[in-house]
């Protein structure tokens, strides 16, 4: 058994298809590849974020909340999307794609690992700054998926308004991070 | 004689672990190596990528599931 295991991982195009990351190139070209294809048979550009949104409205529904009156979710569309329930939400079910699809790629290049916590100072920071992405992708309208990438392949300018910004703000923040983690 | 030096980026996120190496192998001398042990999977692409570019040698080693040790000889 141990053998044929090494067999696999010996051979040239498990190596190369699941064991070493792809190009940047081979990425984009993927990439682009499946967001026509999302784009074709959903009906509208890939987004990623607005999602969380809606999964914030059913985990707060699951604790009794009630959302009806909240300005985000006022409009008729967005009430049937909650109504309709997480099962019949296409952006996530994307979503769960992106994340089993993450672990199937860990597990066949066998680098699945649980990494160790290494100080209080890194959860605080994973914790401000997943608040911070996820309040401002709401107030853009969108992540770097939906406001930047659909976006400027949709040939809307305000992607490329987002780019200016995002370089921006990703400046400010590994400025933050050397002197936080350095 | 040339030393080695180990840097532990173990649960460290990009781009962490590439800035602790930068920041160690400007201490070092030529000819010193650096081990730096990640298990952040891009930075196995960019620290080789970054190491190479300057000129170094960098090997990789995988030691364990999703577990590396990235070795650079600075060689200038």
């Amino acid at each position: 058994m141990k053998a044929f295991w090494n067999k696999i991982s010996a051979n040239p195009y498990y190596k190369k298809i699941f064991k070493n990351p792809f190009t940047y190139l081979t990425g984009a070209v993927l990439l682009s590849i499946f967001q026509i294809a999302i784009f074709a048979s959903t009906g509208s550009p890939w987004g990623v974020s607005g999602t969380f949104a809606n999964w914030g409205a059913w985990l707060y529904e699951l604790v009794g909340g009630n959302v009806d009156k909240w300005y985000y979710f006022s409009s008729e569309g967005a009430q049937n999307t909650l109504n309709a329930g997480i099962l019949n939400h296409t952006g996530s079910w994307l979503n769960f794609g992106i994340i089993f699809g993450a672990l199937a790629a860990a597990l066949l290049a066998s680098q699945f690992k649980i990494k160790k916590i290494k100080s209080l100072k890194q959860v605080v920071a994973a914790v401000l700054g997943g608040l911070l992405m996820g309040y401002g992708a709401r107030l853009a309208g969108g992540c770097n998926i939906g406001a930047l990438y659909s976006a400027i392949a949709s040939l809307s300018l305000s992607g490329w308004v987002f780019a200016v910004f995002l370089f921006v703000g990703a400046f400010i923040g590994s400025k933050l991070l050397a002197k936080f983690f350095m | 004689m040339s030393k080695e030096y180990t840097i532990d980026c173990l649960g460290e996120a990009c781009p962490v672990p590439l800035m602790k190496v930068q920041k160690e192998m400007e201490k070092m001398e030529v000819g010193d190596v650096l081990v730096a042990q990640i298990d952040h999977s891009c930075a196995m692409k960019n620290i080789p990528e970054w190491a190479r570019n300057q000129g170094h040698n960098v090997e990789i080693e995988e030691v364990d599931d999703g577990e590396w040790e990235i070795v650079i000889e600075k060689t200038k």
